[in-house]
């Protein structure tokens, strides 16, 4: 049996309910009169969504700002009601919905420990024993009894973090809640969330804009957009399909002025980048682990010299892959106004099928001063079948196995 | 009302965390600390003793300042109960937003906190019975009754007042203002048996003077400040005669105070 249902659930806000104190106050004699007047334009945030999640289950939520993630959070923490439809949840929900909501400034580390063990409903028994747990995974010893306010930012999500995840409930609803304090402890937090997942078999729902640890922890992932169920699957297609939605918004958003993302001298303007295959034919996507050319077309409106041209490979979120120049390969020291193609040739291409974009940029000058240079210039699909040795990152590995047996006998002679 | 005290049970933990927050933090950064609590209804007493010394009122042979300091403490408690509870709602926004239980035990917690100081008073009220050399009787066993009836009223009016406040911040604006004008209809500063004298003996407002003193006791202090008195000062038990209309009408307003709190309780999330 589903230890999350979610039956149709639909979730209406209206729209201008919530009036700030001065309207209100102004209000206040229409309001005495009359009734507040029902017929609002309605917003749906959720509209008719349906899954199950069962026990032992990470299942990620993502999609783009005000796609109702959150709210669904919501629901399933029993802090909202739905409108329309049903959830049913067999177990306990720790929600870490923003850690460090019931965080008081004014108290200490510790006085915090128990108040916001009492708000997440841990029996006091029960924290007094973890107590040195929680204080040593939050690394605050030394501060646990100065008060709150006193903390720094990332001391104080610290403590959150630690209190949060001592409660022992068989459904941990997490929202943004990785990406708290430094590197060491961030790394800390995501090895604890994998010990709750994969050591002690909790239901994890987790909603997070940092697409790679979604795809890392989860088992599935579903794609939320405008208040409703988009895709609901595997974590590694939905998560392509999310990233190329990203990637029409933020071409969308970019339509508006061509200029965004290039940054130019006014020597030379970049016209077009396109694909063609060994054969020389325009190709639209690329063919993993194939030969295949990458144009890059010019347009030079004064002249410039010592040119070094350079290109690399980005994901959309701006992980930088791999990059070429034409240093050593292609000498110009003249490059005269008027159209020009500059190829780069790729031999096999390495990178794995996937949603890639392109950055290009050209060096001038003896000072090799930027001319041009532009990242997200043009996104790419590349195709093909991944190879049955590499399972998941974003490049072929060339390598074989072998094997050998140790002798142990003849090692001690 | 089986549910109010099943989740008090339930939840006691939480509300005796939120009510230990309530009284750490507003008086963590105070010399005087918890006695701010106490100076309130004495900065009162001191006031009304002012005024009784050029306006005569009568006492029945009871230190004034006494009797009214046992009419003040109930007031206080109720007062502040309420307006602490009515707001508790509002000011715990970014809890109701994050997480959830039962959301009267913010009311619960505001009442809690209160009953905390209401005994930081009772032991000003001992010294002060030391002083006048007042020796309670067997009737003191009333108190616990009486401040549980207290309780009743302060939580009835902040449920309901609580969930309006949620829609609609005018009720928080209204409240201190209902609270102060109350006082007068309560017998705080001036003693029920003025009242008593004026309506039912002198029959001042003539056939209307009966009904008029019924609905005077309507209002549920009138009880309890009496009570308190008899109780606490004169050493006899209350008169159930001034308790019970207000009694009624709370026992018959609570389950719909609770009833509308709790259905309102569904939209807090979405409309704080």
């Amino acid at each position: 049996m589903a230890i999350i249902e979610v039956n149709n659930l639909t979730k209406e806000y209206q729209l201008g309910h919530l009036t700030s104190l001065k309207e209100t106050c102004l209000n206040g004699l229409r309001r005495l009169t009359f009734q507040p007047v029902q017929e609002r334009e309605r917003f749906k945030a959720l509209d008719n969504v349906n899954f199950h999640i069962e026990e032992g289950e990470v299942v990620g939520i993502i999609g783009h700002n005000g796609a109702g993630k959150s709210t669904l959070l919501k629901h399933l923490a029993n802090i909202s009601k739905p409108t329309k439809g049903h959830i049913i949840v067999r177990g306990s929900v720790a929600p870490l919905i923003e850690v460090g909501a019931g965080v008081n400034p004014e108290l200490t580390g510790r006085e915090n420990i128990f108040l916001n063990a009492a708000i997440l409903g841990i029996p006091k028994k029960i924290i007094k024993q973890k107590l040195d747990e929680i204080i040593e995974f939050s690394e605050l010893e030394e501060f646990i009894d100065t008060p709150v306010k006193r903390y720094s930012s990332g001391m104080q999500v610290k403590l959150g973090f630690s209190i949060a995840t001592s409660m022992e409930a068989d459904i941990l609803i997490v929202d943004e809640v990785l990406a708290v304090g430094d590197l060491a402890f961030q790394r800390k937090c995501f090895d604890k969330m994998e010990d709750l997942i994969k050591r002690q078999g909790k239901t994890v729902l987790l909603v997070s804009h940092n697409i790679r640890q979604i795809q890392r922890l989860c088992h599935r992932v579903i794609l939320m957009n405008q208040g409703k169920l988009e895709i609901n699957g595997m974590p590694q297609s939905v998560c392509d399909i999310f990233y190329e939605q990203s990637d029409e918004k933020i071409a969308t958003n970019m339509s508006g002025n061509k200029k965004i993302g290039i940054s130019t001298s006014g020597e030379v303007n970049l016209e077009n980048i396109f694909f063609t295959n060994a054969a020389g034919g325009r190709i639209n996507y690329l063919q993993f682990n194939e030969d295949c050319a990458i144009n890059f077309e010019i347009n030079v409106k004064h002249e410039i010299t010592d040119i070094t041209a350079g290109f690399g490979f980005h994901t959309t979120d701006f992980l930088y892959l791999t990059t070429h120049n034409s240093e050593q390969q292609l000498s110009i020291p003249v490059l005269p106004t008027g159209k020009h193609i500059l190829t780069c040739n790729i031999n096999k291409l390495p990178i794995l099928p996937g949603v890639y974009s392109i950055r290009f940029g050209i060096t001038a000058g003896k000072s090799a001063s930027t001319a041009l240079y532009g990242e997200n210039l043009k996104h790419l699909q590349i195709l093909g079948k991944i190879p049955i040795t590499i399972r998941d990152g974003f490049f072929a590995l060339e390598a074989s196995w072998s094997h050998a047996k140790i002798d142990t006998f003849s090692h001690e002679k | 009302m089986s549910e109010i005290i099943k989740n008090f049970f339930k939840y006691r933990e939480l509300i005796a965390a939120l009510a230990w927050k309530n009284i750490v933090i507003r008086y963590k950064q105070a010399y005087l600390g918890i006695l701010w609590a106490v100076l309130k209804p004495l900065m009162l007493l001191m006031m009304f003793v002012l005024v009784k010394s050029f306006v005569g009122i009568q006492t029945d042979g009871f230190p004034y300042p006494l009797l009214t300091f046992a009419a003040l403490m109930p007031w206080v408690f109720f007062q502040e109960s309420v307006s602490e509870g009515v707001n508790s709602v509002t000011s715990n926004a970014a809890l109701i937003k994050k997480i959830y239980f039962p959301r009267e035990v913010f009311p619960l917690t505001a009442m809690v906190t209160k009953l905390v100081e209401l005994i930081v008073s009772f032991f000003i009220l001992a010294i002060m019975m030391i002083y006048y050399k007042v020796i309670p009787t067997v009737h003191l066993l009333w108190l616990p009754l009486l401040v549980l009836y207290s309780m009743i009223v302060a939580l009835t009016i902040s449920f309901f007042g609580a969930a309006m406040n949620v829609y609609y911040r005018d009720i928080g604006q209204a409240v201190p203002i209902a609270l102060s004008l109350m006082m007068y209809a309560s017998p705080v500063i001036y003693p029920l048996s003025l009242v008593q004298k004026k309506l039912l003996i002198e029959q001042s407002s003539g056939v209307w003077s009966e009904k008029l003193y019924t609905l005077y006791t309507i209002n549920p202090l009138v009880g309890i400040i009496d009570g308190f008195q008899h109780a606490l000062i004169k050493g006899i038990e209350p008169d159930l005669a001034t308790l019970y209309p207000g009694l009624i009408i709370t026992l018959i307003t609570l389950p719909f105070s609770y009833w509308f709190f709790k259905r309102a309780e569904n939209w807090f999330a979405d409309v704080i």
